[in-house]
């Protein structure tokens, strides 16, 4: 007997029950379609976040590198003063990574390369992030460009509200900056020094949404930004309206204080006299920008973690303002050692795959780095795990389905003894009989399977539709599932494969069939 | 040599605490070409014996042996092979599947000795011709009288060319006229086909007229073994 004969008697015993069959199978369904949607919702998040969110913001190319930390500082400045201290501040400067701002330190230098010999002061490691470090990071082969973040809060006044906003500092030239490759309107500044700001779509709705409060109903909270409602053109328009506005920025006097009025030699004084106002009574200064360019801000899912800042200004103003706006810690840390250089620095690399060399190369500069590539493989397994316990959730479905299909089995064969008996007296064997029942089960399983991975897909569809109209409510349509095709045929597979384990003990009893028993009830 | 042998066969059957002995010591050959009846009271083990010739059982003590053969070393694969190749059987009940036509139902006997697809049906055609139910063919059991599905079970069995017919009151469900056509075709395809049948029944007249030799039963032991 061939496998055809056996696919033949096989679906023939469906075709007999099947109603039974249908019940079977919707089963098998019901436990597939929840595999489907569960591990399509899984990897449709791991999509979202690491293809689209990470990919579309170029976090693969940068290169995060943390200074030392005014602890570490000290330190460094005690063995330069007291060599015969290294031993003893090598272990407290290694004991205290753990409270640094970093956190989550990947790129620490393994310990067995900071052996004294090789390294006779290992504490030089921790070196001041300052403007000849950066510079040296900028020759690593691989290295588009390396630069100092400045990002600092402040005060800002714009269309005559006053905020707290997160200010970045950026290079005028497009290159050194993709972020700044496409504007909504206007463009990038005229000069590093320039009195100018770009600012975000997002910011300007905000401020937009302030002045009407209907709109600020459809404002979201969580980690779906809301994108633009408005037409494209609406959006142009908008922000080509902003172009060539006033925001005001505010500071303390720069004569306020026990400060001293130069830091490496920058005058605090900030600006040229004609540009410079004072607040009532001269308790704060102001200092006007203009916009000069407008950034689209794009809808999707967003992290804390990477909050963007919604306005930036020129790298040489930043570093003024940045020097102006220290918090007390930061004066107290300097008061202790002097210049301590800058917290962090940004390098970008040319493409992804040289991210881990110039990290390596960063260790060797002695200081500490964090990449994303660092951590995606991290998010990896943090997806393959709730993968995993998604799949679970539907594997236990289907494995309540695949009692279904034993017992659908071991009804059918009750029904078939005496069928059965029939066959093996005209000469069928027990590999036979068995054949004919696994074939039943896994083309319930097929059936099952195949049904579904089709159910399965019309509810993400369905899923997805809903949340994009009543959770995500504006935005482009966000692809939440994802169904590849491993997916497709590896859910079938499973579900065949589950219904041959369900259907081995029903088999081997009909295999154990005793003909003369069968035959001789009538 | 006989074609098959019985040598001191006996088989129990276990019914919990208690053992029921069908057939104990039992010794009996059949000659190829013979037409042999097993006769006996209900209970005296005939069944028992024609299902252990059909390969269908093993005894406890004891071998059956065909063509001189033991049964006894087969594995249930090889057995399962005797029962598809040597032997044919036919039941009282006819045994056929009641959801598939008499066509299908021989050509599942031919499936299973692996009988091409395209093959099959004019085979089962042939032979159900040869049992004169051409006209029969696409008819479930349910819409054939006893005789027609005897005959039906008698193609079945002869499907792929068994050495031997064993069969176990093939005329117990038919009334005396069907049982008479039907004693006439087994004993005309005996000597066409020189085919060797060995019958169980429970009718002595119909032993005699046929048979050419009587294998008595009692008890589950031979008490005679002559015509
Ligand atoms: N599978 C079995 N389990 C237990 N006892 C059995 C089994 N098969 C047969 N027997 C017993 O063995 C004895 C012989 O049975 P067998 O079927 O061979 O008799 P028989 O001569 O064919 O009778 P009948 O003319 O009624 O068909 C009987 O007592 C029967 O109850
Ligand atoms: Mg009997």
């Amino acid at each position: 007997m061939n496998l055809t004969d056996i696919l033949a008697l096989a679906l023939r015993n469906l075709r007999q029950a099947k109603l039974r069959t249908a019940l079977t199978v919707i089963g098998v369904v019901i436990g597939v379609a929840a595999i489907i949607t569960m591990v399509s919702f899984g990897i449709g998040l791991q999509q979202n976040i690491i293809s689209n969110a990470f990919a579309k913001l170029d976090l693969f190319t940068v290169i995060t590198v943390f200074g030392a930390n005014t602890d570490e500082l000290i330190a460094l400045d005690d063995t330069m003063n007291n060599p015969s201290n290294v031993p003893s501040n090598n272990a407290d400067a290694s004991s205290n990574n753990a409270d640094d701002d970093s956190g989550d330190d990947p790129s620490d230098p393994p310990q067995g390369e900071s052996s004294p010999a090789a390294s006779p002061t290992p504490d030089l490691r921790r070196r001041r992030l300052d403007d000849a470090a950066i510079a040296e990071m900028a020759a690593i082969n691989g290295v588009r460009y390396a630069l100092p973040v400045l990002m600092f809060q402040s005060y800002v006044r714009y269309e005559g509200r006053t905020e707290r906003q997160r200010i970045g500092g950026a290079l005028a030239s497009v290159d050194y900056n993709p972020r700044f490759k496409n504007f909504l309107a206007g463009g990038s500044f005229t000069n590093d020094d320039a009195r100018e700001v770009i600012v975000t779509e997002n910011f300007l709705d905000r401020v937009a949404a302030r002045r009407n409060p209907a709109r600020r109903a459809r404002r979201n909270q969580g980690p779906f930004s809301p994108a633009p409602v408005k037409s494209d053109e609406q959006r142009a328009e908008d922000a080509a309206s902003a172009i060539g506005r006033e925001i005001t920025l505010l500071t303390l006097p720069s004569a306020a204080g026990p400060e001293p009025t130069s830091v490496f030699g920058i005058p605090l004084g900030l600006l040229e006299a004609g540009d410079q106002e004072s607040g009532p009574d001269g308790r704060y200064e102001t200092h006007v920008f203009r916009i000069r360019g407008v950034l689209p801000s794009d809808g999707g899912v967003n992290f804390d973690q990477f909050a963007r800042t919604d306005l930036y200004i020129p790298v040489e103003q930043a570093r003024r303002f940045r020097q102006a706006n220290r918090d007390p810690l930061e004066l107290m840390s300097e008061a202790l050692i002097g210049d301590a250089g800058y917290q962090r620095a940004e390098v970008r690399v040319m493409d992804p795959t040289v991210v881990r060399d110039v990290q390596r190369e960063i260790t060797k500069l002695g200081f500490r780095s964090f990449s994303l590539t660092n951590q995606i493989d991290e998010i990896r397994y943090i997806f393959f795990v709730v993968n995993g316990g998604l799949a679970l959730l539907g594997g236990i479905a289907l494995l309540v389905a695949s009692f279904g299909i034993a017992n659908t089995m071991i009804m059918s064969i009750l029904e078939r003894t005496r069928e059965i008996g029939i066959m093996k007296a005209i000469g069928g064997s027990d590999g036979e009989i068995m054949r004919i029942f696994f074939f039943e089960a896994s083309l319930i399983g097929l059936l099952g399977g195949a049904f579904g991975v089709l159910a399965g897909w019309g509810t993400d569809r369905l899923a997805n539709f809903l949340v994009n109209r009543y959770v995500v409510k504006q935005g482009p349509y966000i692809e939440f599932f994802s169904i590849p095709w491993y997916l497709w045929l590896g859910a079938i597979a499973f579900a065949v494969l589950i219904s041959l384990a369900a259907a081995v003990y029903p088999a081997l009893r009909a295999a154990r069939v005793d003909p003369i028993r069968a035959l001789r009830h009538d | 040599m006989p074609i098959l042998e019985a040598r001191s066969v006996t088989r129990e059957y276990h019914m919990g605490a208690e053992t029921v002995r069908a057939l104990s010591d039992v010794s009996a050959g059949i000659e190829r070409g013979e037409f042999v009846a097993i006769i006996g009271t209900s209970g005296s083990g005939k069944s028992t014996l024609l299902n252990l010739f059909g390969g269908l059982d093993r005894p406890n003590e004891g071998e059956i042996l065909f063509d001189g053969k033991s049964l006894a070393p087969l594995s249930s694969r090889e057995m399962a092979r005797y029962r598809l190749r040597r032997v044919g059987m036919i039941f009282q009940s006819f045994n056929l599947i009641p959801t598939m036509t008499a066509q299908q139902n021989v050509t599942l006997a031919l499936a299973f000795a692996g009988v091409a697809r395209r093959d099959r049906r004019t085979r089962a055609d042939e032979l159900l011709a040869r049992v004169g139910l051409e006209t029969r063919a696409l008819h479930r059991p349910s819409e054939l009288s006893g005789g027609e599905q005897q005959r039906v079970a008698i193609a079945r069995a002869l499907a792929n060319e068994p050495d031997i017919l064993l069969a176990d009151e093939p005329t117990g469900n038919l009334d005396s006229r069907r049982a008479t056509e039907l004693m006439d075709f087994l004993n005309e395809m005996r000597r066409r086909d020189r085919r060797t049948i060995v019958m169980v029944t429970h009718d002595q007249e119909l032993a005699h007229n046929y048979a050419d030799r009587i294998i008595r039963l009692k008890d589950g032991r031979v008490i005679d073994g002559d015509a």
